[in-house]
């Protein structure tokens, strides 16, 4: 089958992609001006830096649309590996430390591995869910399907102390092969074990059956998740200041520019809370807007997926899918304390290099996959 | 070609439900943020504006000044600071910048509590801002920043010699209150409490004219959002420029204290007097220049009054208390403010004595008020030129008539007496002024009638407030004659009983009957200006009204004249005359309520000169502690002639009349007395060149020797014969003792006299 060259691709996903990227520039510029006119003495640093990663981005973004995506199965095993050997990097003495966090592997720029992994882990999942697909029916074959993306998790939870992108890589795998798996009752089972399991650390630790010596950073959290007021200037401290922005900006915020709650009382106010400083700014409208377009975008991955010729463009796509439908929704649920605060970041939104240019790579494939769709159409 | 593996509808349908769950989590997320906005949008709201507030700083306005008509600052705002220590940034830095911050504070601070210091900032050690000593000066605080810049060598903790400088103390501006003249003029200024405000006298009544708006000193992004400091300057207070002359006041001060110190304990236990008032004003305009009473207290400190003072208010406020039960009660209420201080208090303590404390409130407010607008009270005769006033503007009777006097005139079933309960025969309208005669000006009234009377009494502004611009003047309102009243009333009410005036209301009346008819609004504010100097306001001399023709006015004068300046035994007020000068007048000797206790509230009104007039001077001892205080008008207007003794040089009043030898030796007697600096104003006190340049023009006047009456030195007549009159009542009095004896029987009278009998 010989494909045409065309100039199609899925425009109305780029447009809602360069919108979110539009906007987390403006949004990152105020939610950080302040800290870095006070910390670097230029109230553009960080989107400066923020615009660098964009345009590399973009780029990246141009050229993986361009690759056919069937050269990434031939690459999976290339790219699991690949970042399995940069999540080993962080204990080498490559591996860099920012605020008491060795997350990041100095490469000429600094990189984030976790980041990397979860591409890797979609390309990979995907490929390998092609080979295995008429198995994965049994119990057994699910486990062995969720193996793969296990052992990632547990290499970043294990090396760089991150649960929150461990959970993200657990849960783009578990998607996957949810959506390629023709049954429920695993999942359901699942779920009600996690729930269970969940409810139960919950309880222990509002009843306070958690003796004091196995109260850990992680525990801490949670405590501080049930009653942010109880520690207010300490672990609730993010979590209470967050909630502040967000309460005090009402339906339709103080303006753009105007939050107060950046100037030095969130933390991270560019990073994993820059949602509640859209809130402040552009109160429930803003917030409903960025919903809006987060919800658009992942109506037209299901769309794309749907529509793909084949299996693997399918489930690189529902990856790409599961991977930022994941970060939005556990970022907006840190933010408003609807579970225990864990860093996650708004994709394309929030502060953060290496996350704009992986997450344009995965754009990249999946208008790569939209393309291909067209292609096939056209015949 | 191998076959394509295809997304299959199954795992379509799959897709679909994973996007509705994601549509779920988004639109459960949504409702969340809307919760937290319904929920506690306000609260946050409150506490991101608290937050805000911590990074700004507040610059405290200058409360303005207030000065005497020549300059002097009356009351001021001195710039003072607060040291704040920054508990974080204390410890922000290592142990050795710790301790070097505490010894430095230790070396310069003495009166600091350090152990206290050392405690908070262990305690709390995210503290920014705690006030550890107050009110200190611009030396300490620059002596010590100084030392805040110095590097010092010490051994830190690895034996390493490092250059470092203590850290986290600042100091915040703050104002202080300060009086120069500590009690001068205390009922007149008022004083300040706590946060700016005024209480009393002018700094209550201007309270917002003095004060300013603070300022604010803020962070904020620029267009570039970088972080700026704002200042927005404070806008001091305004100063008022009073009518208040920083020596006529310390002068009637002076006085006021002398005659306190002369009659304490006269006739019992206990002060001169229950209160006494002075007034002196210019009746041409209604600026006052001094307004004083007693008891004084420093202004600096209004919370410190002298105990025994206390104590004696305490027992009229408490009636039947002896002094020692007062004092007891002092100590008591001091006691329980200490333990409600204190967090130690316990209950039992303060639910003892629960009154202890509101009664020492109570006294305070007694010493605190400004008796000479705050209080009312009978006047009494000096009332008596407004009923004869009346009656000639009103064109009832001419001035010229005469009328029987038989000592008493019968009314309404009562015979209400003149003080001479025998009576003087007939005399003119000026001579029953001059004797201040009951029955010509009840005669006088009824010619009137009550209509004529009242609408003359409301001109003259009673049972209104004047509105003097000072805090706290009372109502009499409630405590005048209406139209229900009667021809007894109208009888009393001729000669000043059965209503209440306060002295203000008698000062600024009494000035428009003098000065051609012109009610002019009494004030103490004659400008207002910014805290540059420039006028904002100027308070002009207001004419309220003309309450009397000027011809009425000059009748007036002419007969008031006669109340000072006749022959003593033809008027009532010839010992108020300084020397040198005319004077016109009217003593008033008013019986207080209850009646037939033998107390009386004695009082003299006088101006000079009495054909011009330039000064008024009005003063009132309220229950005199003497055995008959009916007798004792004497007393106020001596405490006149004293104080315009000295108040009429100073104000280049030249004395127009000649000086007898007794005069002149008086006064130099008194010179000593007099012209002493009194405390408070030594370097602005009245010099001595007054009295002496007059006493160097006297070698021209030719001295004429005494007539038949010569006068002892407290202004009793001593009579050829040996047989003294008392010059207010015109009374003999026993030559032995000095007794007032009753005219017709010539015995001792009881003292328990009363200017109404039932009729027999």
């Amino acid at each position: 089958m010989k494909k045409k060259s065309s100039l199609y691709m899925d425009y109305s996903m780029l447009i809602v992609v360069v919108l979110l990227l539009c906007f987390g520039l403006i949004m990152v510029y105020s939610a950080s001006s302040y800290e870095a006119s006070v910390k670097f003495k230029d109230s553009t640093y960080y989107l400066m830096s923020q615009l660098r990663a964009t345009v590399i981005g973009l780029a990246v973004m141009i050229i993986v649309s361009r690759i056919d995506y069937h050269v990434w199965r031939k690459l999976a095993m290339l790219t699991y590996l690949g970042s399995a050997f940069l999540i080993l990097l962080v204990i080498t003495p490559l591996g860099m430390e920012i605020n008491g966090a060795r997350r990041w592997i100095n490469v000429g720029v600094s990189l984030q591995p976790a980041e990397a992994a979860k591409l890797g882990l979609i390309v990979f999942v995907a490929a390998k869910i092609c080979v295995m697909h008429k198995s994965l029916k049994s119990l057994k074959d699910l486990i062995v399907g969720m193996i793969p993306g296990i052992i990632l998790a547990m290499m970043i939870y294990v090396i760089t102390r991150n649960m929150s992108s461990a959970i993200i890589l657990l849960g783009i795998t578990a998607i996957m092969i949810f959506v390629a798996t023709p049954r429920y009752v695993y999942y359901v089972i699942g779920a009600i074990f996690v729930g269970g399991g969940v409810f139960g650390v919950i309880y222990a630790v509002s009843h306070g059956l958690v003796p004091k010596a196995l109260t850990t950073f992680r525990l801490g959290r949670v405590q501080a998740w049930l009653n942010p007021e109880a520690d207010a200037s300490g672990k609730g401290y993010q979590t209470l200041q967050a909630l502040y922005s967000i309460g005090s900006g009402g339906v339709l915020g103080k303006g753009l520019g105007q939050s107060t709650q950046k100037l030095g009382f969130v933390p991270e106010a560019q990073n994993d809370m820059i949602f509640s400083i859209i809130c402040e700014e552009l109160g429930l409208m803003g917030a409903l807007a960025v919903i809006l377009m987060f919800t658009i975008l992942i109506w037209r991955f299901l769309l794309i997926a749907n529509a793909a010729p084949d299996l693997f463009g399918s489930l690189l796509v529902v990856g790409v899918m599961a991977h930022i439908s994941l970060q939005v929704v556990l970022n907006i649920a840190v933010v408003t304390n609807t579970i225990p605060n864990t860093g996650v970041t708004l994709p394309f939104i929030s502060y953060g290099g290496t996350s704009i240019v992986f997450l344009m790579m995965e754009i990249g494939i999946a208008l790569n996959v939209s393309r291909a769709k067209a292609a096939t159409q056209i015949y | 070609m191998s076959k394509v593996k295809k997304f299959t509808f199954r795992m379509k349908k799959k897709l679909m439900v994973l996007f509705a769950l994601v549509l779920a989590a988004f639109v459960f997320l949504f409702y969340r943020l809307y919760v937290i906005n319904e929920q506690n949008g306000d609260a946050y709201k409150r506490q991101v504006l608290s937050q805000q507030q911590a990074s700004s700083k507040v610059l405290p306005y200058r409360r303005g000044d207030i000065v005497d008509r020549k300059g002097s600052r009356l009351a001021y705002s001195e710039k003072v600071y607060n040291l704040v220590i920054d508990s974080k940034q204390m410890h922000e830095n290592d142990d050795e910048h710790y301790e070097l911050t505490i010894k430095a504070l230790q070396e310069h601070f003495p009166e600091l509590d350090i152990d206290s210091v050392r405690e908070y900032t262990t305690k709390n050690p995210s503290s920014r801002y705690r006030v550890f000593l107050k009110r200190l000066d611009y030396k300490k605080k620059e002596e010590f920043e100084e030392v805040m810049k110095t590097s010092v060598s010490v051994n830190n903790a690895d034996g390493e010699t490092v250059n470092i400088k203590p850290d986290g103390v600042w100091f915040e501006e703050d104002y202080l209150r300060k009086y120069p003249y500590n009690s001068l003029a205390c009922d007149v200024v008022g004083f300040v409490l706590g946060n700016n405000t005024g209480f009393y006298g002018l700094e209550g009544y201007y309270n917002d004219t003095l004060n300013g708006i603070n300022g604010r000193e803020y962070g904020y992004l620029n267009d570039e959002a970088v972080m700026e400091d704002a200042i927005q300057e404070a806008q001091d207070g305004n100063t008022l420029v009073t009518t208040i002359d920083t020596n006529i006041q310390s002068i009637a001060e002076k006085h006021i204290k002398l005659f306190y110190e002369k009659y304490n304990n006269f006739y019992r236990e206990g002060l001169a007097a229950k209160n006494v008032g002075v007034i002196i004003m210019n009746p041409n305009n209604g600026e006052i220049y001094a307004m004083a009473g007693y008891p004084v207290f420093d202004l600096n400190d209004p919370e410190k009054i002298d105990p025994t003072e206390l104590a004696e208010y305490l027992k009229t406020s408490t009636s039947e208390n002896s002094i020692s039960a007062n004092a007891i009660m002092i100590e008591q209420a001091e006691s329980e403010k200490i333990s409600a201080d204190s967090s130690v208090s316990s209950e039992s303590v303060s639910s003892d004595t629960p009154t202890a404390m509101d009664a020492v409130t109570e006294a305070k407010n007694q010493v605190w008020r400004n008796f000479c607008i705050s209080d009312s009270y009978e006047p009494g005769s000096v009332m008596k030129p407004f009923t004869v006033a009346g009656a000639i503007d009103a064109g009832k009777i001419t001035g010229n008539e005469t009328y029987n006097c038989p000592g008493y005139l019968a009314v309404g079933g009562f015979n209400i007496h003149c003080h001479n309960k025998l009576g003087d025969g007939l005399l003119t309208v000026q001579q029953g002024l001059a004797k201040s005669c009951n029955v010509v000006l009840m005669n006088i009234a009824f010619s009137m009638g009550t209509d004529e009377w009242l609408r003359y009494n409301r001109t003259f502004n009673f049972g209104l407030k004047t509105n003097v611009d000072l805090y706290g003047e009372a109502n009499a309102s409630e405590l005048t004659f209406d139209e229900s009243m009667g021809q007894t009333d109208l009888a009393v009410a001729s000669f000043g009983q059965g209503f209440n005036v306060t002295m203000i209301q008698m000062a600024a009346g009494f000035s428009a009957l003098i000065n051609g008819g012109y009610y002019y609004q009494p004030h103490v504010v004659s400008r207002i200006e910014n805290s540059k100097g420039a006028v904002i306001k100027e308070i002009d001399n207001k004419v309220m009204k003309q309450v009397i023709s000027e011809s009425t006015s000059q009748k007036m004068r002419d007969m008031l004249k006669t109340v000072v300046m006749s022959d003593p035994s033809e008027c009532t007020g010839w010992s108020a005359r300084p020397a040198g000068y005319t004077e016109g007048g009217k003593t008033g000797t008013a019986e207080t309520y209850p009646r037939k206790n033998g107390n009386y509230l004695i009082s003299f009104m006088g101006y000079v000169p009495a054909d011009n007039p330039q000064v008024l001077c009005y003063v009132v001892i309220d229950r005199p502690n003497t055995q008959y205080q009916a007798e004792s008008t004497r007393l106020a207007t001596v405490l006149n002639k004293d104080i315009m003794t000295e108040v009429l040089p100073y104000l280049n009043i030249f004395p127009t009349e000649e000086i007898s030898e007794d005069e002149m030796a008086e006064l130099q007697e008194k010179q000593g007395e007099f012209f002493i600096g009194s405390d408070g104003v030594s370097e602005n006190s009245v010099s001595a060149d007054g009295i002496e340049n007059m006493s160097e023009s006297e070698d021209a006047i030719v001295i004429n020797p005494p007539e038949t009456v010569s006068y002892d030195s407290a202004g009793n007549v001593i009579s050829e014969n040996k047989i003294s009159y008392d010059p207010e009542t015109g009374y003999p009095l026993d030559p032995a003792t000095g007794e007032v004896l009753d005219p017709r029987t010539l015995e001792p009278i009881n003292g328990v006299s009363s200017f109404m009998t039932e009729a027999n």
